[in-house]
């Protein structure tokens, strides 16, 4: 076994205004070792990541590096010093060649130094790929590669750094099953040349095949290190959660009744969501877990219509729906909040009042399309009161609002376009504690009225605190519908790490 | 420390964050230092008689500027305007010459505009070319067509109600012996305050004025708030297409000549209105009142140019300074901070 200590990370914290987002952490990685970093959203892993990379500083604590302490300024130097991360959205250039994009920024050059030696560039990309042991053409555009092949491209692109220390940050995420072995093999032969890799992998089950040692992180404390070998799976569950539920949560007074209102057939969308089926009762609130990429997002897109490869069946109050685009969802009644608020939730140029009555200028006009400012007004104030959005009037540029404040204003938006069935995809998400309870008072208040609710949400504790029952998606399909009361964090994880399935039972 | 840094970061952001009403500020501002100076600089300048020659002369510029600023609005942009002027402006000099009733003509002319603009809208939206690319091949076809249909000639030997809606005046006054006391409004000046605040009301006030805000802000927000974004853009592509029709029957009635070369390069001037007018290129910014401002600092600055007896030419360099000088403040202003 090799031994030598590459990095080593001693009592490192990290505080934002507000938070701790690391406690004095500790952490190793030997030559030629995988060493995975565990740990719910939060937990600190990226924030760690970011520290040895320069890209943060950390406010105590050291780094050493190949036996001296190290800070380095930005992911330039560490990345010249050996370090290299690859993220978990790639950043290629499609247009450029698999060679120019390995050698981007660091071009050989010829001819006093102005032009790119193409041919070197060329060679050197073909020893790189050779040494990864893959077959990619290095002539060929990036955009025409599969993704699977585009992360290897990204990590010949670490690797042509001569990279000691190669950080990966949920490289499978968008890989198939062939891929992830393709990109094991890899990870091997790099590990038999002696390089370090940390390893960040939500998916735990895949962990066996190549993770030597173990690590844990939870709300930005060091949990644990084992041997990969000493631990059980569900052992490390247990580490990552590890949380109990305080009083976060508003005393459900909704609860589902026996009329079933909302129902979903046969969903499917290619290489995205596989035969999603559920439904919904009156009164109940049905939390959707899954991991990042599980499928979540698709299926509550799915719905709404707002992507137009989909088939399946949507029964609304009994009635097929046959829903083109997100207008006829939202005039069948159905409303959708979507995850990424600056993208897809706001137009942050404008006032507040505009993005909340945007979805319902009906309900505020008077003829011929003409809107009173005056109803708008009222309408905004009501849900400025209601939760308690921070900001000087409701003619304040959304841009301006803090991340939860602009989140509250869209839920507001969602809100005030009353609806029969309600998808929240990540509602509370960077929403203060008291915010939060709100939110969860007025999802219950709505459930009692008797309209459907759906909430999609990474935090475990959320649906355990807030829902009746979860669906728990794993690779773009539903692994399985449990009921919360009957179920554990540790159970959804094992659904959604596709550890157990459907069958187990 | 922390607190401090946040309270600058803060006061940082609303200074950006009121931004287009600083614009605006400075666009009145520029206006009202190009009023003074020519009034000091220039005989005759400071004149009723001359204000409203101004205000005629800026009434072309305005009505297309009023277009195209919505379709700056949603993002988009309209290079076909001054191609439309010509072919909207020939249509309805042929329609008359051919024996239509001139209100026949001018309404079949409108039509035409709106046709245009609705093409621009459904090859923006159904096809989705980029507008830049819609609206560039729209310009040529446009000017093609009003080549072709005249062939290449400018129509002349209109009756006089050809051109008395560009060249009639209301409130004209004269005194009992009949003498001229009061030139009166002229049409065109008329037409441009009424289409100004009617398309200020639109844009404000009304859904399809604030979707056209919302879709230039953030598009698949937009559509996932359940707003049909294609038909609100083939509105913004209409009414700018209308607009420049009206801008070339006016032009047209103004010669009593419908000239198939007219209006080359007028969207230049119109989109050049609405940015110093503060519209935002990238979308989701702009006002009428704006780019009215952008049009009269363009019409005043050629009015007081002239008088001073400034060559064209060099009258180009100054307006494309100012015109520098406001897309300077565009791109000031989208910068991150």
């Amino acid at each position: 076994m090799p031994e030598k200590l590459l990095l080593e990370i001693k009592g490192v914290s990290k505080f934002f205004p507000g938070v701790r987002a690391l406690d004095n952490v500790s952490f190793d990685l030997r030559k030629g070792e995988v060493h995975a970093l565990c740990g719910e959203n939060g937990a600190g892993k990226s924030t760690l990541m970011k520290i040895i990379s320069g890209l943060y500083k950390a406010d105590e604590g050291e780094i050493i590096y190949k036996g001296e302490p190290v800070a380095f300024n930005d992911s330039k130097e560490s990345s010249s010093a050996g370090i290299s991360i690859i993220y978990q959205e790639l950043n290629l250039i499609p247009h450029l060649t698999v060679a120019q994009n390995i050698f981007i920024n660091r071009e050989p050059l010829s001819g006093f130094g102005i032009i790119v030696d193409e041919k070197k560039m060329r060679q050197d990309a073909v020893e790189i790929l050779d040494r990864l042991n893959v077959k990619i053409n290095p002539d060929a555009e990036v955009r025409t590669l599969p993704v699977s092949k585009q992360q290897m491209v990204e990590i010949a692109k670490a690797l042509s750094t001569k990279s000691e220390i190669l950080i990966m940050d949920e490289p499978t995420s968008a890989l198939t099953e062939n891929e992830i072995e393709e990109l094991f093999k890899v990870i091997s032969s790099l590990k038999n040349e002696g390089v370090g890799i940390i390893y960040i992998s939500h998916r735990l089950e895949e962990l066996k095949h190549i993770v030597d040692r173990i690590s844990v992180f939870r709300d930005g404390q060091y949990i644990s290190t084992d041997k990969f070998s000493d631990v059980t799976l569900p052992q490390i569950v247990n580490k990552m959660v590890g949380r109990d539920l305080k009083n976060q949560f508003p005393v459900r007074k909704s609860k589902p009744t026996g009329k079933k209102i909302f129902e979903v057939k046969n969903l499917n969308r290619p290489g995205k969501i596989e035969n999603i089926n559920f439904d919904l009762y009156e009164g109940e609130i049905l939390g959707f877990s899954g991991l990042m990429g599980a499928g979540r997002t698709e299926t509550a897109r799915a719905i709404f219509g707002a992507d137009t490869d989909v088939t399946g069946e949507v029964i609304l109050g009994g009635k097929v729906l046959n829903i083109k685009n997100p207008r006829e969802a939202i005039q069948n009644g159905i409303a959708y909040l979507p995850e990424d608020r600056k993208r897809e939730g706001l137009a942050v140029n404008m006032l507040l009042f505009e993005n909340i009555t945007l979805a319902n200028l009906a309900e505020v006009s008077k003829s011929f399309g003409v809107i009173s400012r005056k109803a708008e007004n009222q309408v905004s104030e009501k849900y400025i009161k209601d939760l308690s959005i921070k900001t000087s009037s409701d003619s304040q540029i959304v841009k301006n609002l803090s991340g939860g404040n602009q989140q509250k204003t869209v839920i507001s938006k969602w809100l005030f376009k009353k609806s029969n069935v309600l998808i929240f995809d990540e509602p509370t998400r960077g929403i203060d504690v008291g915010a939060k309870y709100e939110i969860y008072k007025l999802l219950d208040e709505l459930a009692l009225n008797g309209i459907g609710i759906i909430i999609i949400s990474s935090e475990l504790p959320e649906i355990l605190g807030l829902t009746d029952r979860v669906v728990v998606m794993c690779s773009g399909k539903v692994a399985n519908i449990l009921k919360t009361r009957e179920t554990t964090q540790e159970q959804i994880l094992n659904y959604a790490a596709g550890i157990s399935s459907n069958n187990d039972n | 420390m922390t607190i401090k840094g946040n309270t600058k970061k803060l006061l940082k952001l609303n200074i950006f964050g009121e931004d287009h009403i600083l614009q605006k500020f400075i666009a009145v501002s520029g206006l009202l230092v190009l009023l003074v100076y020519f009034s000091v600089s220039t005989n005759n300048f400071f004149t009723p008689r001359n204000f409203l020659t101004i205000g005629l002369q800026t009434t072309t510029i305005a009505f297309m500027g009023i277009g195209v600023t919505f379709a700056i609005i949603t993002g988009g942009i309209d290079l076909s305007i001054g191609s439309v002027v010509a072919l909207t402006g020939v249509t309805a000099g042929l329609l008359v010459k051919a024996g239509a009733p001139v209100w026949l003509a001018f309404i079949a002319a409108l039509l035409a505009g709106l046709a245009c603009g609705i093409i621009n809208g459904l090859l923006i939206t159904k096809i989705k070319l980029p507008p830049f690319i819609a609206t560039l091949g729209m310009m040529m076809v446009a000017r093609g067509i009003a080549l072709q249909i005249t062939d290449a000639k400018p129509v002349s030997g209109l009756p006089d109600a050809f051109g008395r809606l560009g060249n009639g005046t209301l409130f004209e006054i004269r005194n009992s012996a009949g003498d001229l006391q009061f030139v009166g409004i002229p049409y065109p000046v008329i037409i441009m305050i009424a289409t100004a605040l009617l398309f200020s009301f639109i844009l404000t006030k009304t859904k399809i004025g604030r979707y056209t805000y919302s879709i230039g802000s953030n598009e698949e927000a937009s559509r996932l708030s359940g707003i049909n974004v294609n038909f609100v853009k083939i509105i913004s592509y209409s009414i700018c297409g209308s607009m420049s029709g009206l801008a070339g029957i006016i032009i047209m009635s103004r010669l009593v000549t419908a000239q198939p070369n007219a209006g080359v390069a007028y969207e230049l001037d119109a989109i050049a209105s609405a940015v110093i007018g503060g519209t935002s290129l990238m979308g989701g910014i702009g006002t009428i009142s704006g780019t009215m401002i952008g049009a009269f600092i363009i019409g005043i600055l050629r009015n007081g140019l002239n008088m001073q007896g400034v060559s064209s030419f060099v009258q180009q360099i100054i307006i494309g300074i100012v015109i520098i000088v406001a897309v300077g403040f565009d791109q000031l202003r989208n910068r991150k901070v």
